[in-house]
């Protein structure tokens, strides 16, 4: 039964990936990898709760936070290259191409 | 089983929520089915008798992280012109998914080598607030100091990315 929950967790992942190859909206590749984060969570507890340890709950409490200083960060970012550029495309944000 | 059925309700709701997110073309929709996946998430932690992951879920990340990007959104005001245009984004997702097959089905072999267990409620407050914090102040105390180390740069750096008066356009 634990088995499921960890396909379920590399479905998700996979439907991240998924996003972040497909899609050119920053919003949208920004939420895929807020999901393979969250897929990554759903492992660790699923594992936690085979070997009836609690230490992969407290690696989730710190994907989360490191979840958490990624969203505050790449938002910031997101809303310069706004201002810079006014579009929302990744293709338009290569300012670092050599 | 009401376990079962709970599981498979809970997983059918975060992959619909995931690929809505995938496919969704305005930011905000993919957002909000983003929120399903997230919530439905947090009842399959529940399922796993982690109680205070599951309260974190629902505060930190449907919560506090979900309507920070929902308010982000709606800031930005963005209209469906605005948009990139992704008139191969069927191709793309149809790619993308021909070139993940491979890494799911390895994972899914993975998997399966594992030994299985059957669902049954934790007893001794598993994934407790007592017991969790415990954990995380005997074992994992240096990686929560990295972890508030974290937290103090990404506040410093969101104080120096927001906080040039200005000098934009």
């Amino acid at each position: 039964m634990i088995h499921n929950f960890l396909f379920l967790s590399v479905i998700l992942f996979c439907l991240g990936i998924v996003g972040v190859i497909a899609r050119r909206n920053v919003f949208t590749v920004f939420m895929s990898i807020e999901l393979m984060l969250n897929a990554a969570n759903l492992a660790f507890v699923a594992f936690s709760r085979i070997h009836e340890s609690m230490d992969g709950h407290v690696l989730a409490m710190m994907v989360m936070a490191v979840a958490a200083a990624e969203a505050a960060l790449a938002l910031a970012v997101v809303i310069l290259l706004h201002k810079h550029k006014g579009k929302l495309d990744t293709n338009v944000f290569s300012l670092l191409k050599g | 089983m009401l376990a079962d059925g709970l599981f498979y309700i809970f997983a059918v709701l975060a992959v619909l929520g995931a690929g809505g997110l995938v496919v969704f073309r305005h930011p905000m929709n993919g957002a909000m089915s983003f929120v399903v996946t997230l919530i439905s998430l947090a009842g399959l932690y529940a399922l796993l008798s982690a109680k205070l992951i599951f309260a974190l879920q629902l505060i930190v990340y449907a919560g506090a992280i979900m309507s920070l990007i929902v308010f982000i959104i709606m800031f930005l005001n963005i209209q469906t012109e605005d948009l990139p245009k992704e008139e191969t984004k069927v191709v793309y997702i149809l790619g993308s998914l021909v070139a993940v097959l491979p890494i799911g089905m390895l994972l899914f072999k993975i998997v399966r080598s594992l030994p299985d267990k059957t669902l049954a409620i934790m007893g001794g407050n598993f994934g407790g607030v007592k017991e969790v914090g415990l954990l995380l102040f005997k074992d994992w105390l240096v990686p929560f100091e990295i972890v508030s180390i974290l937290l103090l740069v990404s506040l410093i750096g969101a104080v120096v990315l927001a906080g040039k008066r200005g000098t934009i356009k």
